[in-house]
């Protein structure tokens, strides 16, 4: 059998293929070779076809049938074969393979080996790809060459306690005794390496940190040592004593100072001598000038120094290499949090970034653009922000966007100004707006009362121009449909008024509505301001016919909205000014920003129940004894939270039944009615659901017992309902002790005349026995005179097979529950 | 500590991957694809970092070489700069006026050189003459009577 190829015939061979399919024919034809010469078990050439074997699976080819060879190769006595061999083991072997144990006992051999450089091979492997399992076998033989005086294996054996330690932290204890005089070390390699020895298990371990903080002087005169000291050829690097090093002491020192106050000011002298006298002319001085910067804002250093290291990051930006540009930015955005007044200082410097040419620098440069921007410099930051939306990429354009809204709404100094701001965003950057911007931007316009009719005229105003921007039109839309009278009228204070008829903007909607560049949900904003428009312009007709056509659209959404609106037209004509109604100003809660705002324009909702809920009538607290009061009462605005139990739940069946029925103790669920006197249905309503049930704050009223005979015991708890303080709510707990369920458990209550009672429904109608469980149900008590609670309550329930009644008198309440 | 080192041409064809962390075969490829993309596609004068997933990826081209490293959050990007200057100075001693080819037919002692510099993604020793020694006498030790003469063992 010939010679195997050499290795280098082979890639010579290889890089003469013209096609990768010539190339795979070549690897395929070797690797065969190679294989049978595996086969055959050959010692004297597998060295060498272990190595061709590497360079295949350096050019991507499987090359998994050569792990055991690795193994047979470290295990040879030739230095050649172990050299090649635990490279194999680091290429092609990793800790998934249970081959790789196989390797334990090989380098626990070669740790003990006479020749030092046998030994480097194996810490090194050990070091790089080591399994926690290995990790534990040899961490012994590891620690011992931690201790020995050769540099050369000890620096290999720190960064091989490393990763032990890495792989397996418990064995951090282990490595103590020996770090003892690592630091006394001249030599550099063994220096750098204990630095790291030391930062890995200071990270890992608060214990260990406290135990090292003592070394704070030690590595203080070493970098000084190595500041102050000459020209060493051995480290030197453009001018600068051995960098790498400078650097490792810098950040073991922050790790060490942090939090601390004794250490930091143990090494407040050396920073600042570092920061003052590092050569700033190359990148190795900007290098640990970065470090000692980093290092100085994390411990507790005194403002000087601070002042000092945000200085050096200002002279960074200035710099006109942009790497330390680019690092630069990104310390002062980890820093502009706890030092903004000093960052603010340089921001200049940083608005000028955005307009580098370098995508990175950009980036950064906008986020800590943001982060900068306070009621003093809005003005002038978002004239730079907004030019900057206008000329940057599009991945920019969202963010950059979504950022200008948060600034703007934070810190806008005149409601005018915020308006033209989000106009100028809307028309620059339109389409990248996030969606849920749209719902944001409608609520603020809708509180901006006296904008209203400025803003519908520059909305109009931009319609005209462009169509495409979606988020644009959706707004546009929703205003001209609530606004649309301001904008024919031609009253406009903060600009010229503008002359447009009613047909021209029915024009404008309508085109919307034919576009192919509209999407379904902007059609959806134009046929309801479409429709919302018949209320306030003359145009009836025009409107009706527009809605009727729809009613046969293709778009289901659309062909719905259009039922609906003819419905109106045709059988509820008279609710359609209520209803249609310009909209109040909408409360936006902490907890669900845009979600309920979304809810509260009915736009997205398309039940009839829904439009219905368009809130007509702005006060809870108006009195009329109007049917449509009882709607208006209904108010949506937070109520719209999924788990409030008087959300109706079902369509517009339910609604007729609502207007049908005046007795509404039961809440528009059907339950069964309990038999309350009521006295004014629509302020029911109004008074209790337009509260929102979750603003209640558990007041500190003690629950009671209300009833507790025959084994049944109720038990009331309340809270007071903000932010109507004269609502109780009371929230009653049925419990049953005997050995038999209560089924059919119906609880009534009756109050005095001058409270009104709400019943929502029970959480069930079976009391579980032996007080398994409890049935809850919630009542609210409307105390406006502030007189004491008394409550009848009637029990019906079956038990043991025989129907249970009883009626009882809560007098006990306790004085909280109603003054 | 670094995660990874590529080293790759232009045309994307890796010459060299030292990988610091145990990842499978797959995920390997999958990086070294994502990086060549990436750092193939900047254009010449932008900065020599970037952001991929949680990690800060330092490259640096030398004449037909692309060197990419992949660090932690808290390493110093400016150093990584010069660790790879150092690599490439190493390389240069030991070839003499190092290029791709030198690289490409000896890929192995690329490997050896790397192992005498950096060790579980840390830096071993930053004396350029130690390396070079321990690299020579190594070669010393792989010498038999066929390197003699000039019969490569492999």
């Amino acid at each position: 059998m010939p010679a195997p190829i050499r290795l280098r015939e082979l890639i010579r061979t290889i890089r003469t293929a013209r096609t990768q399919a010539e190339e795979r024919e070549m690897i395929q034809k070797e690797c065969a070779a190679i294989r049978s010469s595996f086969r055959e078990e050959d010692n004297t050439y597998r060295c060498r076809n272990v190595a061709k074997l590497l360079y295949m699976h350096m050019l991507g080819y499987p090359a998994h049938f050569g792990q055991l060879e690795c193994l047979k190769l470290i295990a040879s006595q030739k230095f050649t074969d172990k050299r090649i061999g635990y490279l194999g083991a680091m290429l092609l072997l990793d800790e998934r393979q249970d081959v790789h144990l196989l390797m334990t006992n090989c380098i626990k051999n070669d740790l003990n080996h006479s020749t030092q450089y046998v030994q480097g091979l194996a810490l090194c492997t050990l070091g790089c790809m080591g399994s926690s399992e290995m990790c534990r076998d040899l961490a012994g033989e590891v620690e011992k060459l931690l201790k020995t005086s050769n540099s050369y294996l000890r620096k290999k054996a720190a960064l091989c306690a490393v990763h032990v330690i890495r792989k397996v932290p418990e064995l951090m204890e282990m490595f103590l005794p020996a770090t003892k005089n690592l630091l006394s070390e001249k030599n550099h390699g063994v220096l750098h390496t204990s630095v790291v020895l030391l930062t890995e298990m200071c990270e890992r371990s608060p214990d260990m940190l406290s135990h090292f903080r003592k070394l704070v002087p030690q590595l203080v005169r070493i970098l000084k040592n190595l500041i102050m000291s000459g020209y060493s050829p051995e480290h030197d690097v453009s001018g600068i004593s051995d960098p790498f090093l400078q650097v490792r002491i810098l950040r073991l020192l922050r790790i060490l100072g942090k939090g601390d106050d004794d250490s930091s000011e143990a090494m407040n002298d050396i920073l600042a001598q570092v920061a003052t006298n590092t050569e700033t002319s190359k990148n190795v001085g900007n290098a640990i000038l970065y470090e000692t910067v980093l290092t100085i804002m994390d411990i507790k250093s005194e403002s000087g120094l601070r002042v000092l290291a945000i200085n050096i990051l200002g002279r960074f930006l200035l710099n006109n290499d942009k790497n330390i540009r680019y690092v630069a930015l990104t310390s002062l955005l980890k820093t502009v949090q706890t030092d903004h007044n000093a960052v603010q200082r340089h921001r200049s410097t940083i608005v000028d970034c955005l307009k580098d040419l370098d995508v990175s620098i950009k980036r950064r440069a906008m986020e800590l653009s943001f982060a900068l921007v306070n009621g003093n410099n809005i003005r002038g930051m978002m004239k730079e922000l907004l030019y900057f939306l206008d000329s940057c990429d599009p991945e920019f354009k969202a963010d950059c966007a979504s950022g200008i809204f948060l600034a703007a709404e934070k810190y806008a100094p005149s409601k005018r100004w915020h308006i033209d701001t989000i106009m100028r965003v809307l028309t620059t950057a339109g389409s990248y707006v996030r969606d849920d911007s749209v719902p944001n931007l409608i609520q603020l316009i809708t509180n901006s009362v006296e904008m209203h009719a400025y803003t519908v005229q520059r909305l109009y105003k931009a319609l005209l121009d462009d169509i495409s921007q979606q988020p644009l039109v959706q707004v546009a839309s929703w205003c001209i449909g609530e606004y649309g009278d301001l904008l024919v009228s031609g009253q406009c204070e903060e600009e010229e008024p503008i002359q447009v008829s009613e047909d021209e903007v029915l024009d404008v909607l309508e085109g919307l509505l034919v576009s192919n560049l509209s999407t379904p949900v902007t059609r959806g904003y134009s046929l309801t301001a479409i429709m919302k428009l018949s209320t306030r312009f003359s145009s009836l007709n025009r409107i009706k016919k527009v809605v009727s056509i729809y009613g046969s659209s293709i778009d289901v959404e659309l062909q719905q909205r259009a039922v609906e609106y003819n419905a109106l037209f045709k059988k509820y004509d008279h609710m359609r000014p209520a209803l249609l109604e310009r909209m109040p100003i909408m409360e936006k809660t902490a907890t669900n920003g845009p979600a309920e705002i979304v809810q509260t324009n009915g736009e997205t909702e398309s039940t009839i129940l829904d439009t219905k809920h368009l809130p007509n009538i702005t006060q809870p607290a108006s009195q009329a004894n109007d049917l449509l009061d009882l709607l208006g009462g209904n108010d949506v605005v937070p109520v719209i939270q999924t788990t409030v139990p008087t959300k109706p739940a079902s369509a517009g069946g339910e609604l007729l039944d609502l207007l049908g029925d005046l007795s509404l103790t039961g809440g528009p669920t059907p339950t069964p009615a309990p038999s309350v006197p009521m006295s004014q249905p629509p302020f029911l309503l109004d008074g209790l659901t337009s509260q929102p049930l979750f603003n209640d704050i558990a007041a500190v009223i003690p629950p009671m017992t209300a009833y507790n005979k025959n084994g049944l015991k109720i038990e009331f708890t309340f809270e007071r309902s903000n932010p109507n303080p004269n609502i109780a709510v009371i929230t009653i707990h049925a419990t049953n002790s005997t050995e038999a369920d209560m089924t059919e458990f119906v609880f009534q209550a009756a109050v005095p005349k001058t409270f009104q009672l709400q019943l929502l429904s029970p959480s069930s109608n079976v009391v579980p026995a032996l007080n398994q469980g409890s049935v809850t149900q919630v009542i609210r008590v409307l105390n406006p005179q502030k007189q004491q609670l008394r409550m009848r309550i009637k029990l019906t329930y079956t038990h043991k097979g025989s129907p249970v009644q009883d009626l009882a008198e809560v007098n006990n309440f306790p004085p909280q529950s109603w003054q | 500590m670094m995660h990874f080192l590529l080293l790759f041409s232009r045309q994307g064809k890796l010459r060299l991957q030292k990988w610091f962390l145990p990842l499978p075969e797959r995920e390997r490829k999958k990086i070294v694809k994502d990086m060549t993309t990436m750092v193939l596609s900047r254009k010449p004068r932008t900065c020599n970092f970037l952001h991929w997933k949680d990690l800060k990826i330092v490259y640096k081209r030398y004449a037909s070489l692309y060197f990419c490293c992949g660090l932690d959050n808290q390493d110093n990007e400016l150093l990584a700069l010069e660790i790879l200057h150092r690599y490439v100075e190493l390389l240069d001693k030991y070839f003499g006026n190092v290029c791709e080819l030198d690289i490409i037919f000896n890929f192995e002692k690329a490997y050896f050189i790397l192992d005498e510099f950096l060790m579980g993604g840390e830096i071993q020793e930053t004396s350029k003459q130690s390396i070079a020694k321990s690299v020579e006498a190594s070669d010393m030790l792989q010498e038999t009577m066929e390197e003699y003469m000039s019969k490569p063992a492999f």
